[in-house]
């Protein structure tokens, strides 16, 4: 197994109290698997990406518990410079903003350097033709004249392709994504989506897509966790998932896509909103806004529990409801 | 089709680019609308989606008088709004209001909700009577599912969905016809999309509004709309019934639009095809002759880089029946499904509480 993530908590200090914004979640990724991390704003999936990469901000950040096992270590349990080794040359990450998370004072040639340079040691002669290389690589037009362009000449899908580029650099196992296409006009997304879809099976990386976005998930991910207010409510191969959600709050989800033959009528819409992170309700986080809520749902948090169905083999689907069976066989 | 109650033609915004300070001339300009001609019937929904740059939000910031075009007209009932200036202008605004994308920026932080929803009042005081004016604020909030008791909270007091409606009852507060909505609900979670939408539709028949929607969000855009334009740096290239572009598109832009959107099944994973556009939207500062999409299209050819192809039925379809006879500007035009026939129901049917 490539990564194990097993029971993690973070919390953040606020103005308001201490906002729970991951309570508990276990993941695994093997390597060359994609694992597509599915949730709202303030689900806790970036928040969680960021604690396995070692790049959460503490203070006001608190992992209060779990493990995060990389090839069996305790990423965790390791120095900061320890940490800083594994980071960028064995797991690497690929954020949403290209343009903030690149450097705008350095040219993209240095940057993807400087990969080369830190990591292996190599000249900065050398470490410039592994960059145009890796240009080359993600496809982008001219990359020897380019080599010496800043961030903002380029435009956002191409500079979406450095940010891989930098990623991919060192052939890292685990790649984490962060909602990598979401800034992208459409046509571009499905560009680059493709390409990193590409460079994965190439690299044999595991992935982790993290989205807000059931049609990317549906494209391109093996399985699925999706989380809410902090959990993972549902985890199933992808197919399942989407054939029979054992979780309301994924059946609700995929209820609410405007379809063709609903046209005219209204569109199913999961009542209410999001919970705020630092009031968290009792008992099953979704039971205000859910159909099924009932007693038990206010008092018992439900725990992430095998599911007998449809890809149950192996115990891959799991749900974190405890009428599962009601909303699996609807 | 029903009596238009918005007829644009012949829309064109160009924005100067200059050089010099002390001694400013004028270098070029940036095209973001091109000619856009459009009609919205009344009690229509006309869906223009488009990417990044390609003019919608400048269209309809133009409809709302909030930039003024540089060409064209925009008649509201026949009147030419581009001509207006003073009382004959304010009059005809308030027929025309907006929502906007983020409701996180659009709404005064250090007013209350009550202020804000009321305000369109105070710059149109013929519209209610002072004393009449907070009972129709506390209407509104509730006609958009809001509390009314809520009249005194301040904007970050609500979610984004909350946010959202308190927008569209700003938009709603003047009694206008036609609601121009810039990417409503692209800010908003998954889940909370769908309430807005629905909200919108309710809203739409409850008051008998014309919408103009835009939204880069495919889907959304065919649940709410009759008809769609489709726009490409700065010109609508193919426009018709959302049967006759989401099913029968002909305009190769249209196509790879559409082929491009992830669609939520993974069983149309592998039997699904995908046309790849390659490269980037030119810059509207530096449009390509004859057809503007010839740089990234497939089929082009000589042709294209001298004649720019018109927004018209093209010929071959001319005599055709049915929802593919529509406007669009390819001189090579021809029909390609690329989405997936859509799957029999199969709705997971929960019953809402």
């Amino acid at each position: 197994m490539l990564l194990e993530v097993h029971d993690l908590h973070v919390e953040f200090g606020t103005r308001d109290g201490v906002a729970h914004a991951v309570n508990g979640v276990s993941y695994r990724v093997d390597a060359g698997e994609t694992l597509a991390v599915l949730g709202e704003s303030g689900s806790g999936k970036s928040v969680t990406a960021q604690a396995v990469m070692g790049i959460l901000d503490t203070p006001p950040g608190r992992i209060t518990g779990g493990r995060v096992l990389f090839q069996g270590r305790d990423l965790l349990r390791l120095k900061e410079e320890e940490r800083r080794r594994v980071r960028g040359a064995e797991m690497a990450m690929i954020f949403q903003d290209s343009l903030s998370a690149l450097n705008p004072v350095l040219t993209v040639g240095d940057q993807l350097g400087e990969m080369f340079t830190v990591h292996r040691g190599m000249s900065r002669r050398d470490a410039r033709l592994r960059a145009v290389e890796l240009m080359d690589r993600v496809r982008i037009p001219a990359a020897a004249q380019r080599v010496g362009d800043y961030p903002h000449q380029f435009s956002g899908g191409m500079r979406q392709r450095i940010m891989i580029a930098m990623a991919l650099a060192l052939e890292p196992a685990l790649v984490i994504a962060d909602e990598p296409t979401t800034a992208l006009d459409v046509t571009v997304q499905a560009q680059v989506m493709d390409l990193l879809a590409e460079l994965q099976r190439e690299y044999r990386m595991g992935l982790v897509l993290i989205t807000h976005d059931l049609g990317v998930v549906a494209d391109v991910a093996d399985r699925i966790a999706v989380m809410y207010a902090g959990r993972i409510v549902e985890t199933a191969p992808v197919h399942d998932l989407y054939k029979a959600p054992a979780h309301p709050y994924t059946r609700g989800l995929l209820d609410s896509i405007p379809r063709l033959d609903l046209k005219g009528r209204e569109l199913y819409a999961i009542q209410g909103m999001p919970p705020s992170l630092t009031r968290v309700p009792p008992g099953c986080a979704f039971h205000p806004r859910c159909p099924l809520a009932r007693d038990v749902c206010r008092t018992d948090v439900p725990p992430l529990q095998a599911v007998q169905g449809p890809g149950a083999e192996e115990g891959e689907r799991a749900s974190a409801c405890h009428f599962w069976r009601e909303c699996l066989h609807g | 089709m029903a009596e238009p109650i918005l007829e644009v033609s012949g829309l064109v915004k160009h924005y100067p680019l200059t050089r010099g300070v002390l001694f400013k001339k004028q270098v070029g300009s940036v095209r973001a609308v091109d000619g856009v001609d459009f009609v919205l019937a009344a009690g229509e929904t006309l869906g223009i989606v488009g990417e990044s740059g390609c003019g919608k939000s400048t269209v309809a910031r133009m409809l709302c008088h909030l930039e003024r075009p540089t060409a064209g007209a925009i008649r509201f009932k026949g009147q030419d709004i581009t001509q207006l200036s003073g009382k004959a202008l304010k009059a005809v605004r308030r027929n025309i209001q907006m929502v906007f994308q983020d409701p996180y920026t659009s709404l005064n932080p250090r007013m209350t909700v009550g202020d804000i929803v009321q305000e369109p009042f105070e710059i149109h005081p013929e519209a209610a009577p002072k004393s009449d004016r907070r009972r129709r604020v506390q209407e509104l909030l509730e006609v958009v599912g809001l509390n009314p008791e809520h009249v005194n909270r301040y904007p970050h007091q609500f979610s984004g969905g909350q946010r959202q409606r308190i927008g569209i009852a700003r938009g709603l507060a003047l009694r206008p016809e036609v609601i121009v909505a810039d990417e409503p609900v692209s800010a908003l979670d998954v889940s909370v999309q769908a309430q807005v939408v629905n909200l919108m539709e309710r809203l739409q028949d409850e008051f008998g509004l014309s919408y103009v929607f835009i939204a880069h969000d495919l889907s959304i855009v065919r649940h709410i709309s009759d008809r769609v334009a489709v726009m490409y740096l700065g010109r609508i290239v193919e426009t018709g019934s959302d049967a006759g572009i989401y099913d029968h598109p002909t305009h190769p832009y249209t196509q790879a639009l559409l082929s491009a959107v992830p669609v939520p099944d993974p069983a149309a994973r592998e039997h699904r095809e995908r046309i790849i556009l390659t490269g980037d939207v030119p810059s509207p500062a530096d449009i390509p002759s004859g057809c503007r999409f010839r740089t990234r299209c497939w089929k082009a050819q000589e042709r294209c880089t001298r004649e720019v192809p018109l927004l018209a039925v093209p010929e071959r379809f001319r005599d055709a029946a049915g929802p593919v006879a529509h406007d669009s500007a390819c001189h090579f035009a021809e029909e390609r499904r690329v989405l997936p026939p859509d799957e029999p129901p199969g709705p997971h049917g929960l019953v809402t509480a």
